[in-house]
């Protein structure tokens, strides 16, 4: 099982729907692949369709009193489960606090998971907090998406100082850049400057466009309702290169 | 997931159309796919996915092909995957969950089509006020075998799947069905599932007069020979040679020990019969053993070697299409079928040798025997004792094991079960030893051969002088294991056992 947290401490970068993207393409190539939906405004479980509630709310989940494997919703995709989101879990942080040995508890969790899933998707709120932490613990990859902005570069710096200050030795960043606006003169000089000058920066531009805005109103993933154009060739190739990274 | 019935057969008085019709008053629901397809169902020859509780599907329609693979019991969908044509062998898939489940089941066994089904399908949607599907179902309607629906349960919505299995067996008086369509195909055509096994499953009667016995016994070795014979000559996969030699082996080790029952002449004719079957079948499987074992030939190498042994594989696919040819032909020659009618017609004769034995006599003495003979040629081997002693005791140990596969149901089951793990693992390393020089002298003889093609360059060479060096290694392991293999093997307990079941009753015949 891999576990790939889709994290950026900005948010509206475009996080929830590279989750919800890449891992109905995991799914469709016959991966059993789950969504942790960890987002308290629960816009996964909004794209899914799944009702955004969990028994008991963050404090049973994290106590651990309820398994996992029991709060699991399928979707209306093969292969592809979604854990739903609940408003308590604006008090993750809080509830984590309270734990012994915090930044290592959602590892635990989804320990029990391992045979049942072949990738599993974190869907992470913005920010730099314990939640953070936990989800940089259980995660092997970092998917970073930024938006081609000055604002950006900084906010990935931060990051991999993070990620270097904390020795998070196994923990694999991958950024690229989403919500590119290509009518946009300053993201196409940013995409091409910051490409240049960051190695680990992938070469896929997720645009900004409107069949990825309509995932709202058709309440499902991009692929599933338009198999054609550059948003699908663009997510297409993004989860190509995170599997060649794997 | 709830523990309710989820496959269930429309009554005769309604059709797809009509219980969809129906079922739409009932609940919200949305058909969102309805295609003609054609199913057909796959296994191994030994059915060892049906065996796993599992079916192999190739759905092909209109709009897709697809590989699925499910659940028998249960009908749940385990892995599917869209490809073209279904794979001869589980190694041909593209790699994926569904490859890496029929790869460890299947191994080297192909996959067989068993029968294909003509039928209409019609998939469904139940959804809520979100328009969230909470459950699917799925209506087969078959050509010939009427018409069938299933409810895909959906992960986390248990209460959705119960409401719907109660609304279709008391609202809409659908029949829970509780076995898969394959077996009532196969029922229709008088077949079964699990008709045939490697395995020898002889049902024999301890008091039955010897000669009647060990018929039995030849019959049903004869019959795995002829079951084995077309897949064999086809080359459908190795295992048709394997289980054909196998039996050829168990029939020669029958006519060497059981030579009081039938007279000289026959024991003799039929001896070198069956001993000319396996000598014109040894190329055929050696080549088989090496292709089959080049993956770990090549995991023993370092990784910047794997790559040069394909030479080699090129070379031994061409010897094998060459050793298959000559095959095909002898298996289809009149010495091979005038002979095995002969033995065939020998065989059903009703038995006329004076013998006052009963079965389990002759299996008693039989065995304690070899058993004996084990016992003497194993005490004598030392690390120093020329590696001959070992292959003549890896050939007393087969002997041995056959005759307990044979004569297994005489005797109780949970005893002689032990005795036959225990004479496996003395087995497994005698094998081994075996393997691994012939496997040693054989690299060496492919290499002088290889000598003369210019295509093969030095790095092959190379590659395969280690893997000798590996094989050598491997094969003084195995001789290294051999004295503690043997101490396990004659344990008191063990000899116990040996003595109580057979030792008495020999003494007594005596």
């Amino acid at each position: 099982m891999k576990v790939i947290a889709t994290y950026n401490i900005k948010g509206g970068v475009g996080k929830t729907s590279t989750t919800v993207n890449l891992a109905y393409l995991a799914a469709k190539n016959g991966y059993q692949t789950l969504v942790w939906d960890l987002d308290p405004q629960g816009a996964s479980s909004y794209y899914f369709r799944v009702k955004p509630k969990v028994k008991g709310g963050s404090k049973a989940l994290i106590a651990g009193k309820r398994e996992l494997d029991g709060l699991i919703k399928g979707t209306d995709f093969d292969y592809l489960d979604l854990l739903p989101a609940d408003f308590s879990f604006r008090n993750l942080d809080l509830v984590l606090d309270a734990r012994k040995k915090p930044t290592q508890r959602l590892q635990k969790l989804l320990k029990p998971l391992a045979d049942e899933y072949d990738y599993v998707f974190l869907d992470c709120p913005p920010n730099i907090s314990l939640l953070s932490e936990a989800v940089f613990e259980a995660a092997d990859i970092l998917l970073s998406p930024i938006i081609p902005t000055t604002l950006s570069l900084r906010t990935l710096e931060q990051l991999k100082r993070f990620i270097k200050e904390n020795k998070l030795k196994n923990l694999e960043l991958i950024s690229f850049f989403s919500m590119a606006d290509q009518r946009k003169k300053m993201h196409k000089e940013i995409i091409a400057s910051l490409g240049k000058q960051h190695a680990d920066l992938l070469d896929i531009v997720i645009p900004y466009a409107s069949d990825i805005e309509k995932m709202g109103i058709k309440r499902m993933p991009l692929g599933a309702y338009t198999q054609k154009g550059r948003s699908v060739e663009a997510y297409q190739a993004l989860w190509q290169a995170i599997l060649q990274r794997i | 997931m709830t523990k309710i019935a989820l496959s269930f057969e429309l009554p005769a008085n309604l059709n797809a159309e009509k219980f969809i019709a129906k079922l739409a008053k009932k609940t919200p629901c949305e058909l969102v796919q309805q295609h003609y397809a054609q199913k057909s169902f796959y296994d191994s020859f030994d059915w060892r996915l049906y065996d796993a509780n599992l079916t192999c599907e190739f759905n092909q329609s209109k709009d897709a092909t697809l590989l699925v693979l499910k659940r028998t019991s249960t009908a749940d969908i385990i892995a599917s995957t869209v490809i073209d044509k279904a794979p001869i062998f589980a190694k041909d898939l593209p790699i994926s969950p569904l490859s890496d489940k029929l790869l460890n089941l299947l191994e080297m066994r192909a996959l067989l089509p068993l029968t294909t089904l003509e039928l209409q399908i019609y998939k469904l949607n139940i959804f809520n006020e979100d328009q969230k599907t909470i459950a699917r179902l799925l209506i087969e309607d078959y050509t010939n075998f009427g018409c069938r629906l299933a409810i895909q349960p959906i992960k986390g919505y248990d209460k959705a799947a119960t409401n719907l299995h109660q609304l279709l067996v008391k609202h809409l008086s659908l029949i829970v069905i509780r076995k898969p369509i394959l077996l009532a195909v196969l029922k229709s055509q008088g077949r079964k599932p699990k008709d045939y096994s490697s395995k020898l499953n002889l049902q024999l009667k301890p008091t039955m007069p010897a000669n009647k016995g060990i018929r039995i016994i030849y019959k049903t070795l004869l019959n795995t020979i002829k079951i084995n014979e077309q897949g064999t000559i086809d080359a459908i996969d190795s295992e048709f040679l394997h289980d054909f030699r196998v039996s050829i082996r168990r029939t020669r080790s029958g006519l060497s020990q059981f030579k009081a029952i039938f007279s000289n002449n026959i024991n003799t004719h039929y001896s070198q019969y069956f001993a000319w079957l396996g000598s014109i079948t040894s190329l055929s499987r050696d080549l088989d053993v090496y292709l089959l074992n080049i993956d770990d030939y090549k995991a023993s190498l370092p990784k910047s070697m794997r790559e040069d042994l394909n030479p080699l594989i090129i070379f031994l696919q061409t010897k094998k299409i060459i050793a298959q040819k000559k095959l095909a032909k002898k298996l289809t020659s009149k010495k091979y079928l005038q002979t095995l009618g002969q033995w065939e017609d020998y065989l059903k004769q009703p038995p006329t040798e004076n013998t006052s034995l009963t079965l389990k006599q002759l299996a008693d003495t039989r065995i304690w025997t070899v058993y004996q003979r084990i016992l003497k040629e194993g005490s004598v081997i030392t690390q120093q004792t020329p590696a001959q002693a070992l292959h003549d005791l890896r050939k007393t140990c087969k002997k041995l094991r056959y005759l307990m596969e044979f004569f297994q149901s005489l005797y109780p089951t949970s005893k002689i079960k032990i005795l036959i793990k225990s004479l496996k693992n003395l087995q497994a390393v005698l094998g081994d030893f075996q393997d691994y020089e012939v496997q040693e002298n054989a690299l060496r003889k492919f290499s002088e051969e290889m000598m003369h093609l210019q295509s093969v360059s030095t790095p092959t060479f190379l590659a395969m002088g280690v893997l000798v060096q590996k094989l050598d290694e491997k094969r003084c392991q195995a001789r290294h294991h051999f004295a503690k293999c043997f101490i396990e093997f004659k344990t008191p307990s063990n000899q116990a056992i040996f003595k109580s079941l057979f030792a008495m009753q020999t003494r007594e015949t005596k």
